[in-house]
């Protein structure tokens, strides 16, 4: 045999592809597989637990509280910019509001008048009626630090959605300087208001906590235990989130927003939910913090926090949850002990040669430039980070990778692919007039088209005529100027994308928008958003029916991917920027044919494929119909649609110049000039005089 | 002073700010234009810009404030201490886009911005800790020439602030106009492939582009040195968040807009913190770029939305 095999270590790694080279060897990837990663998570947890029994020291447990803070914050803050890719460089800011709603809530800095108002409140223990000689007296407020760790998150959750909300349609480079402005604004407003805060000087005399009448006072073991089971619950609730309806569809949005808005996610809302979630952990970690540190001050909250926080998800890897583990204790090891350490010796050094700059040199002062650089450098040459958020998969084998294409999918089990009944007899979309111009182009002018239940339309059309804009009319990627879109008899004219998923109408891109650095299999799992119901909550309690919702959406997402036989099926855990071409749309057409359409819209679903490939697919698309599926695609290969299509229309500068079966279209004057230019007729004309 | 006094008074200082605004806009508006990101970098360079005009001066030999000058050596000085400084800044910034910010172009995601957040953190260090965290007093060799209206007083400092602003948007308004490299920004702005395509050498546009905002916050640098009097390594930060904002204002990616949106900044940082309280200006700034933002995202004279994505 003379063929070189490719060598496991080549193929495991995922190609460097989008990403930067990286400085890191090979064998890293591999010790931080799926089971390195739950092993360091749960290592990290088992010595965080066993640390105090080991080190007595006040000082470290106190500093170790104070790390475990920040790593909280960073856990949060991934679930928004890890997950969701949204850049908040605000993120102390919302730290901030959790520490001062802590803070005036349990001290004594806000006193007002007492009156009867304040009597229930009495009752339930949130404030005291501080008697006074003379006059009514005054109201101190004594709410739980247990009660408060989840209306600080509620409080902050509300402040992120309403700064998150303006910028949110907008592109995500305005949520990064809006965030990046309400980081500033939070401290000068608590400098601004010393009503409330007590201004530069700072809130004092918070209350510390207690629980079953043990007070937490000023020690710092009760501290650490609750930032250790703070941080528990985060890795939790990120791991949940991560691999669910919801997380899945974060990161879909994080890899290309319009393809989720196109595969039926509601990309406003995810990315609110993520907003507030990420703002409301952070209130409860201000919570905690200002608890623990008794005493709230703007400087504490101010940007260089923000940028350490991303620093620690940089370094650890954006969307993986042991990163940034591991990159919130490196970070903290760094400003606490090594750089101390170092500067100790450097100094030694300098007394032991006599040169005065390494008497001088102060490491722990450089902390924010090894920050800047570590930003630079990993976005530079480890953008995944040093765990990334995916684990390197094993690759296929030779003998996987050349196997005979087998298509046996294609003829077992014919179920629908969707579960509405359609009344055969009359048109399924019907389009009235549609039209559109950007600038002085009119891209589609007053088109007509009716698509009959369960069969298949080409069309056809020079470059340019129009066609991709038709498809991105029809599925609310772009607002129509005029005209009607019906499906089923339903009005569908100008709704968002993902709703007309939801209607019933699939489609998949021209130039493919697969969601790059998730896997097969989660590509297609996004196609099932409009048909699952799991939130949030459900997604981090996981309810049987959350069991039963995703268990169903694996088998259905399976059953689907069969339809290509042996060409998806072996690399469904494969990221998806490490496929062919021809897998790539493979791919596009199974993660809309999930979404259970009645209608799909393929855009040139045999470009790029080999002859072979395009016969395949050709099969293929047949066979949709055969399961319930309309088809409506743009083609150019004038092979597949006369093979499969049962009326082709023609687009020329935005204009129907023909509709008819393909032989009639064949045949037809306005579009051999539209494809041949004006002087076919002469050409004609000639042919026959000779 | 008469109430009519104090708001020309503001107007005044209000148009000295506004006019260091537009030129810092410029930059981000600029550069956004053509590769659509967000050059956080941008803020220290400005800072550094008003370093590197300070240590230009103590080269000359300014110390204190005996060396007042007048007439062709102020001018001189004046000219030479602009030019080498917006030279320095703009190849500063040329450096940083080649070296930092071109092996990133077309990744999606946050990954560029991230690394401009790094740049910019890098830059405000580095200054940091190589000249200390104390305000830096600057020679001024301005003369205080002053003019009265009233009891609203016009300073040299102030015609001179405006005289270089206007010079420098107009030549930057005639060069993205008028010349080849201009049109080929434009081009490249409008569609990079395109441009690529008709033979625009786009690396290139890129990279003068960068250099070209960078120089202007240079420009910002020193005029912010001269008219406050002092310089120091925090200065980046505001005034980058004012002059961004008044680039969204403007329109981003709009250089009338961000001309336009400089000096209505500067006007509302200067009758705000006379009408309603200094401390409150950012907040106001702040509340200005969130309307903005929820009602006209295109900004006073920008045309495309910016939703792509």
């Amino acid at each position: 045999m003379t063929e070189t095999r490719l060598q496991p270590s080549e193929t495991a790694q995922p190609p460097a592809m989008g990403r930067g080279a990286s400085f890191i060897p090979a064998i890293w990837d591999r010790a931080t597989g799926i089971a390195g990663r739950r092993g360091f998570i749960v290592l990290f947890l088992v010595i965080g637990v066993l640390l105090p029994l080991i080190d007595h020291n006040e000082g470290d447990i106190d500093a170790g509280a104070n790390a475990l803070a920040f790593a909280i914050l960073a856990l949060g803050l991934n679930i928004v910019v890890g997950f969701a890719g949204l850049l908040d460089l605000g993120y102390a800011a919302f730290f901030a509001i959790g520490a001062y709603a802590y803070g005036i809530f349990s001290s004594y800095q806000v006193q007002p008048e007492w009156w009867g108002f304040w009597e229930p409140f009495q009752w339930l223990g949130l404030v005291q009626h501080i008697q006074a000689a003379d006059g009514p007296g005054t109201v101190h407020f004594t709410v739980s630090f247990w009660l408060m760790l989840p209306i600080s998150a509620i409080i902050t959750a509300f402040f992120g959605v309403m700064f998150g909300a303006p910028t949110l349609r907008l592109k995500g480079d305005y949520l990064a300087i809006v965030t990046l402005g309400f980081g500033e604004i939070v401290p000068i407003v608590a400098r601004n208001v010393p009503y409330l805060t007590n201004g530069a000087a700072g809130l004092n005399g918070v209350a510390s906590p207690t629980l079953f009448g043990y007070s937490f006072g000023v020690k710092s073991l009760p501290f650490y235990y609750l930032g250790l089971a703070l941080a528990a619950l985060l890795i939790f609730v990120s791991l949940r989130l991560k691999n669910s309806r919801v997380g899945r569809a974060w990161l879909a949005i994080r890899e290309d927003e319009i393809a989720a808005e196109a595969m039926g996610v509601n990309r406003v809302k995810l990315k609110l939910l993520a907003f507030a979630i990420g703002a409301g952990f952070a209130g409860t970690t201000g919570t905690f913090y200002v608890a623990k540190l008794q005493t709230a001050a703007p400087e504490m909250f101010t940007f260089p926090v923000s940028v350490m926080l991303i620093v620690m998800i940089v370094l650890g890897g954006m969307g993986s949850v042991a990163g940034v583990v591991l990159g919130a204790l490196i970070l903290q090891l760094l400003q606490s002990v090594i750089l101390q350490d170092m500067t100790q010796w450097i100094h030694a050094f300098g007394d032991l040669t006599g040169i005065e700059f390494f008497k001088q040199l102060d490491l722990v002062q450089s902390i924010e430039l090894i920050f800047g650089i570590i930003l630079v450098v990993m976005m530079r040459f480890r953008r995944q980070g040093l765990i990334p958020e995916r684990a390197a998969v094993t690759a296929l084998t030779h003998a996987q990778q050349t196997a005979v294409p087998s298509r046996s999918g294609v003829k077992s089990g014919l179920t629908p692919l969707h579960r509405r009944t359609i009344d055969p007899s009359k048109p399924l979309l019907e389009i009235r007039g549609l039209s559109k111009s950007f600038g002085g182009i009119r891209a589609v002018r007053g088109l007509d088209l009716d698509v009959m239940p369960g069969s298949v339309v080409g069309i056809i059309g020079p470059n340019g005529s129009g066609k991709t804009t038709f498809f991105n009319l029809i599925t609310g990627l772009t607002q129509p100027d005029g005209g009607k879109v019906m499906l089923a008899g339903e009005d569908v004219t100008g709704l968002l994308p993902h709703v007309i998923v939801e209607r019933g109408i699939a489609r998949t891109f021209q130039n493919l928008r697969l969601f790059a650095n998730m896997t097969l299999l989660e590509n297609v799992l996004v196609g099932t958003h409009t048909r699952t119901k799991t939130g949030a909550i459900g997604a981090v309690l996981r309810t049987p029916r959350v069991r039963r919702e995703e268990d169903a959406a694996n088998e259905r997402v399976l059953e689907t991917l069969r339809i290509f036989g042996n060409r998806l099926m072996p690399r469904i855990q494969h990221l998806a920027r490490t496929l062919s071409y021809a897998n790539r749309r493979r791919l596009e057409i199974a993660r809309a044919l999930v979404s259970e359409p009645v209608l799909i819209l393929l855009d040139e679903p045999t470009a790029g494929m080999n002859p072979t490939e395009t016969l395949e697919l050709t099969d293929q698309i047949q066979h949709l119909r055969d399961r319930g599926v309309t088809v409506l695609m743009i083609e150019h290969k004038l092979a597949v649609v006369n093979q499969i299509a049962d009326k082709v229309i023609v687009l020329d500068h935005g204009e129907k110049i023909a509709e008819g079966t393909p032989k009639e279209v064949h045949s037809n004057k306005e579009v051999l000039r539209a494809y041949l230019g004006r002087s076919t007729d002469a050409v004609a004309e000639a042919a026959a005089a000779s | 002073m008469e109430s009519w006094e104090i708001l020309l008074q503001q107007v005044i200082n209000g148009l000295s700010l506004g006019a260091m605004y537009a030129l810092l806009a410029l930059g981000f508006t600029m550069v956004y234009g053509i590769i659509e990101l967000i050059n956080f970098a941008h803020f220290n360079i400005f800072m550094v810009g008003s370093f590197i005009a300070m240590w230009l001066m103590q080269l000359m030999g300014f110390t204190g404030q005996s060396h007042i000058l007048y007439g062709l050596p102020l001018v001189g000085v004046l000219v030479l201490v602009l030019c080498v400084t917006m030279l320095s800044t703009g190849v500063l910034g040329a450096l940083i886009e080649r070296y930092g910010l071109r092996a990133l172009r077309g990744v999606s995601g946050t990954a560029p911005m991230i690394t401009t957040i790094g740049l910019s953190y890098i830059l405000f260090n580095v200054i940091l800790l190589t000249t200390g965290a104390d305000t830096k007093n600057y020679s001024n060799p301005m003369p205080n020439i002053r003019w009265e209206i009233g009891d609203a007083v016009l300073r040299l400092r102030e015609v001179m602030l405006w005289g270089v602003s206007i010079v420098l948007m107009v030549t930057l308004h005639y060069f993205v106009r008028r010349t080849k490299m201009g049109k080929a920004m434009q081009a490249t702005a409008q569609d990079q492939e395109a441009a690529r395509m008709v033979g625009v050498d786009v690396d290139r546009v890129v990279v003068i582009t960068f250099f070209i905002g960078s120089a202007l916050a240079g420009a910002a640098g020193v005029i912010f040195g001269l008219y406050y009097n002092y310089t120091s390594f925090i200065i980046g930060y505001t005034a980058g968040l004012r002059a961004f904002t008044a680039a969204v204002l403007g329109g981003i990616g709009n250089i009338p807009g961000a001309m336009l949106g400089g000096v209505l900044i500067g006007l509302i940082e200067s009758l705000g913190g006379q009408y309603i309280a200094v401390r409150w200006t950012d907040v106001i700034i702040f509340s200005i770029l969130v309307l903005v933002l929820v009602f006209r995202p295109t900004g006073l004279l920008g045309r495309a939305a910016p939703t792509k994505s």
